[in-house]
């Protein structure tokens, strides 16, 4: 394990002064949050991060004492002498971000360190990247054909996010829309392919997030829900194409279109699922308890019963059943919280910070989102579950997670340094588009708080209202902050509500 | 082309004369020397290439016309050689009618004495396909400077491509008629095309389509796609679809995939199922193995055309070692194996045989990438599907790996499964969330995954994984957390005590796994021992985990002692 010497007392004793209050963040401010199927980093995010990072140059300690906790510039306390492949891959990992977690890493006119030896946020390259993602993409792109409605949905959630007004895009989205609309409903991830749930998630959040009746319009509802209809399968879960498979992913995916089109949930004859004897039977029935059989042993959650416990799907769990009903009263019903609580925060690393997708996994930035974006769904189930429902298990007074960690993690070593801009998994990939969305969602999970408003806010939907979390030292500048997402749809709240209330005002399709 | 054949038809213009010399270097050579005529067949060889034939063509033909538009009417000589230039101007130019009967006649007769061309001959379109011609060929050569040897070689390729054209064009006939069921009137035989014939066809378009390009470049023209090429694909209309002007994330694809995915389209279109629609997913996969319509659409042909599934499996093997990321790929093969395992679910043989060789090639692929998610998902449903929960080699092979890496989740998690999902041992079907004790469980079994997974943890205490199995196991069978206390505090010593030295609280401590701590935290309190569960966690907080921190002092908060001083 390597040693470093810069670090500081375990605490800082003379904090400087703390940064100016934020700015106020309203709740009626928009927030967001966003999800996909992603695992290992498989077909969307590893298509430009090939590329070998250079070493930061190491340079002398800075002379004004930075004030880093020793637990981000240490090894654990605890190290087996036993390697073996991960845990060699572990410590070569803990070498790789050392030197960013501790400020030596700076290219001085790139990133300025505060005191807490935080960088700032490279805004204007993240969003210069974004733009440039949305732009015409060069020929070995290709492996993207399929996944090309991702690409609106992640620079437009990440644009967001970074504070940009999107609504600029409203035509071209409109058009690419359609042009990945099927006239057999849902949208594909091109021309002539074949409508998926994810990619349909996807359009659909893209068209949420620049607005506009006019866009709305160019959603065919009714071709949608018969789609739907016929991805349904009679274990409640979905298929997440026809002939596709069924996973978790496909789950949460079609309860976020259904809740934000507002769509009927009555199965037509024509649906797999449909069952002539239970009229009662509908496009979320079963989905609570198909979610159920994806908890592991180990308390997180599998793609689909029987595999793995992986990040990704702990957050389309959570955020599927936080949409079949109040996030309270669902999640405990259908999950074991503890062990879930459990694995979840075990997927942060010291001295990392960020998280990692699977036990004796890596870290990497796009966890903060899949792994971070769970607490605010855990917290607000633990609030009222331990004033209404009896159980147990006590809320949370403070952050069930290093918020600290986690944006000392994506601000230090996440962050492309050079021209290109855009967020990364760890120092030695690329940044991408997948990457970029689901850091800065996890930077927006680091830096807020939800609250839940137990009587909703209407409609029966919970209401969700947003703070900036405050408590304890901050070590980012304010001028850092990022927009919040919504905890369950991962666009902000605003996009969210003008979607819903357009089509709940329309009655009928 | 410059306009060889034209300029050809009119040399007896005898009044050229100023084409003994070459036009643009006599901008003011007499013009009506008559006397001085030259036939121009004798000046022709002269011309080393082609725009210079070409220009001297265009100059017997139009005697004051100056190509390089240097000439004016009062650099001419004399006043008869002005009034033809003037002639010439008109005679070219205008609409003739509009200078009246008398004029008319009076130019025309201008003409007609000095053997003008007449309007037949465009100007300005010699000029302009002269402008043309300057970029034409496929190196970016200007055709105006081949040689005339050089343009004669042109000239034969394009003879060539037009033969080549026809012959294709008479396949295609042919091939018209043998789907129309035509009979020879001749042989009396129903029109075949021949394999042979095929073959020379598709010869054939690779010859024109090498001469395109070697006439034209690979733009315009001389474009041709692969499929496009291959006379298989020629009843087939191509459906192209062209991203919206302002598209967004609009990829410039290669026109291979561009021209693959319109074909695709049109086969998807006509539900067409055939070994070429196969081959073509075959292709596509090639170049975008991330497309999840190709693989369905390959499903769909293999299962319509009742291919042999284990060939495919084959076939898929490789694909897969290639793409280890690839997600698709697995799901096919859940594909395949949904619908070849009727096939053999009730001969145990072949049931045990397919088994094997996929066990074969997961061992294989895993031994490349330990941890990948999709393969394990594939694996783990594998098991089910097949009812090979038991079979020793399956547990083996997990045992395999993880006393490659003890450390590697996917292997642990998969014999999780293995045991606690037989339905030998457990309750079968999902009575039991992972998380819940099943009834069922014998104790022997129990019994031998807690000791296995102790074993492990022993090699490395602060391995997460052999943890996570070892309370897994408890929970499922039922057992109390404090059967394995003992084992847990060997992890553990002194804590909280003071060092020798007396540095201070928890210096004497020593801890070899963190989740030790959380373990006997968990048990201290079942046993109301909440004092030595909050020193546990508090140890956590404090030194032993501290990212943790939030977590830790949760659990504290659900022992219930009450505000507690960290
Ligand atoms: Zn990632």
């Amino acid at each position: 394990m390597s040693t470093t010497t810069t670090t500081t007392s375990n605490k800082p004793s003379q904090p400087p002064s703390p940064p100016p209050p934020q700015s106020s963040q309203k709740a009626e401010e928009e927030e967001n949050i966003e999800i996909v199927s992603d695992d290992n980093d498989s077909d969307f995010s590893s298509i430009d991060s090939e590329i070998p990072f250079t070493n930061p140059p190491s340079h002398p300690f800075p002379s004004n004492p930075i004030m880093i906790d020793s637990l981000f510039t240490t090894p654990p306390p605890i190290l087996d002498p036993f390697p073996t492949q991960t845990s060699i891959l572990q410590s070569e990992t803990i070498d790789e971000v050392l030197p960013f977690l501790t400020a030596q890493s700076q290219q001085p006119d790139l990133f300025t360190y505060n005191d807490f030896g935080v960088p700032s946020l490279r805004r204007e390259a993240h969003i210069s990247f974004l733009r440039s993602s949305l732009g015409r993409l060069p020929g070995r792109f290709v492996a993207a054909d399929a996944s090309r409605p991702w690409f609106l949905y992640w620079c437009l959630s990440g644009l967001a996010m970074l504070g940009e007004d999107v609504r600029e895009y409203r035509d071209a989205v409109r058009e690419t829309a359609r042009s990945m609309q099927n006239p057999t409903g849902g949208f594909g991830g091109g021309g002539g392919q074949l409508s998926h749930l994810a990619t349909t998630y996807a359009v659909v959040l893209a068209i949420a997030l620049v607005g506009g009746e006019e866009t709305y319009e160019v959603i065919d509802r009714r071709g949608m829900w018969r789609w739907l209809g016929g991805l349904k399968q009679r274990d409640g879960g979905f298929e997440v194409c026809k002939g596709g498979e069924e996973d978790i992913r496909g789950a949460y995916c079609a309860a976020v279109i259904i809740t934000l089109l507002d769509l009927p949930l009555d199965l037509t004859p024509d649906s797999p699922a449909y069952k002539p004897d239970d009229p009662s039977f509908n496009l979320l029935t079963g989905v609570a308890d198909y979610v159920r059989r994806c908890q592991t042993y180990e308390g997180g959650i599998s793609g689909q019963p029987s595999a793995e416990a992986h990040g990704a799907y702990a957050f389309c769990a959570l955020g599927c059943l936080a949409l079949l009903g109040h996030p309270a009263k669902v999640i405990p019903e259908y999950l074991n919280l503890p062990s879930l609580l459990s694995w979840l925060s075990s997927r942060q690393y010291a001295p990392e910070g960020g998280f990692s997708g699977r036990t004796n996994k890596l870290v990497d930035g796009c966890y903060s989102h899949w792994v971070g974006a769970c607490f605010p769904l855990i917290e607000a189930a633990l609030a009222s579950s331990s004033s209404s429902s009896g159980s147990s298990q006590p809320a949370a007074n403070d952050s069930l997670f290093s918020r600290e960690g986690l944006i000392r993690y994506i601000l230090c070593c996440c962050q492309d340094q050079g021209k290109r801009g855009g967020l990364r998994d760890k120092p030695s990939k690329m940044s991408d588009a997948y990457h970029t969305c689901y850091v800065l969602s996890g930077l927006s999970a680091g830096m807020h708080q939800w609250v839940l408003d137990e009587d909703g806010e209407g409609e029966g939907e919970p209401g969700w209202m947003v703070l900036p979390y405050l408590e304890g030292e901050q070590v980012f500048e304010g001028r850092d902050r990022v927009r919040a997402v919504h905890p369950v749809y991962v666009i902000p709240q605003g996009a969210v509500r003008g979607m819903k209330g357009y089509f709940r005002g329309k009655g009928g399709f | 082309m410059p306009p060889k054949g034209k300029a050809a038809q009119k040399p007896k213009a005898g009044s050229s004369a100023a084409a003994t010399k070459s036009p643009a270097a006599t901008p003011a050579a007499p013009l009506s020397t008559k006397s001085t005529k030259a036939t121009p067949d004798q000046q022709q060889p002269q011309s080393s290439t082609v725009a210079e034939k070409s220009k001297h063509n265009f100059t017997l033909c139009h005697p004051f016309e100056d190509l390089t538009g240097k000439n004016s009417l009062s650099a001419l000589p004399t006043q008869a050689d002005q009034l033809v230039w003037f002639a010439s101007r008109l005679v070219t130019r205008l609409p003739v009618r509009s200078i009246g009967a008398k004029g008319q006649k009076d130019l025309w007769k201008t003409v007609n004495d000095h053997s003008l061309p007449p309007r037949g001959f465009n100007i300005r379109k010699h000029q302009k396909r002269q402008q043309q011609h300057k970029t034409a060929d496929s190196r970016g050569r200007d055709i105006g400077e081949y040689s005339t040897k050089e343009w004669e070689l042109r000239q034969e390729k394009r003879v060539t491509l037009s033969c080549l054209q026809l012959q294709s064009q008479r396949f295609r006939e042919l091939r018209d008629r043998q789907k129309r069921g035509f009979v020879d009137s001749q042989t009396g035989d129903t029109v075949l095309v021949t394999d042979s014939e095929y073959l020379e066809e598709k010869q054939r378009r690779r010859e024109m389509d090498r001469l395109k390009k070697e006439l034209y470049g690979t733009q315009g023209m001389g474009r041709q796609g692969k499929l496009a090429l291959d006379p298989e694909w020629d009843d087939v209309v191509p459906i192209v679809v062209e991203d919206p002007e302002n598209a967004l994330a609009a990829i410039a694809y290669s026109p291979d995939y561009a021209e693959a995915m319109s074909y695709l389209r049109a086969v998807m279109n006509s539900k067409e199922y055939s070994p070429r629609c196969l081959k073509l997913t075959e292709y596509i996969i090639n170049l975008n193995p991330a497309h999840y319509t190709v693989w369905l659409f390959r499903a769909a042909n293999i299962f319509a055309l009742k291919l042999p599934i284990l060939d495919e499996i084959t076939w898929l093997n490789q694909i897969a070692l290639e793409n280890l990321k690839n997600y698709q790929i697995w799901h096919h093969r859940h594909l395949l194996v949904e619908n070849y395992y009727p096939s053999i679910s009730s001969d145990p043989a072949a049931l045990s045989a397919f088994a094997a060789s996929e066990r074969e090639f997961l061992t294989q692929i895993l031994a490349e990438d330990t941890k990948n998610y999709h393969v394990w998902s594939y694996r783990s449903w594998l098991v089910g599907k097949l009812g090979t929960w038991f079979n020793p080699e399956e547990l083996k092979s997990t045992e395999d790996l993880i006393d490659q890496d003890v450390r590697n989740n996917s292997a642990w998690s998969h014999r999780f499964y293995l045991v606690f999902s037989d339905p030998e041992n457990c309750t079968p079907g999902d009575k039991y969330a992972a998380t819940e004790a099943d009834p069922k469980v014998p104790g022997q079994i129990v019994d031998r995954e807690v000791g296995y997974a102790e074993g492990k943890i022993r090699l490395a205490p602060q391995n997460q994984s052999g943890w996570n199995y070892l309370r897994g196991v408890l929970v499922k069978g039922g057992r109390e957390l404090k059967s394995v206390q003992s084992f847990a505090e060997e992890f553990v010593m002194g804590l909280g005590e003071e060092g020798e030295g007396g540095e201070g609280e928890g210096t004497g401590e020593e801890v070899k796994s963190s989740h030790a701590l959380d373990l006997l935290a968990e048990i201290y309190k079942e046993q109301g021992e909440k004092q030595k569960a909050d020193l546990c966690l508090r140890r956590l907080v404090e030194k032993w985990d501290r990212i943790r921190g939030g977590y830790w002092q949760w659990r504290r908060d659900g022992l219930g002692l009450g505000e507690v001083a960290a």
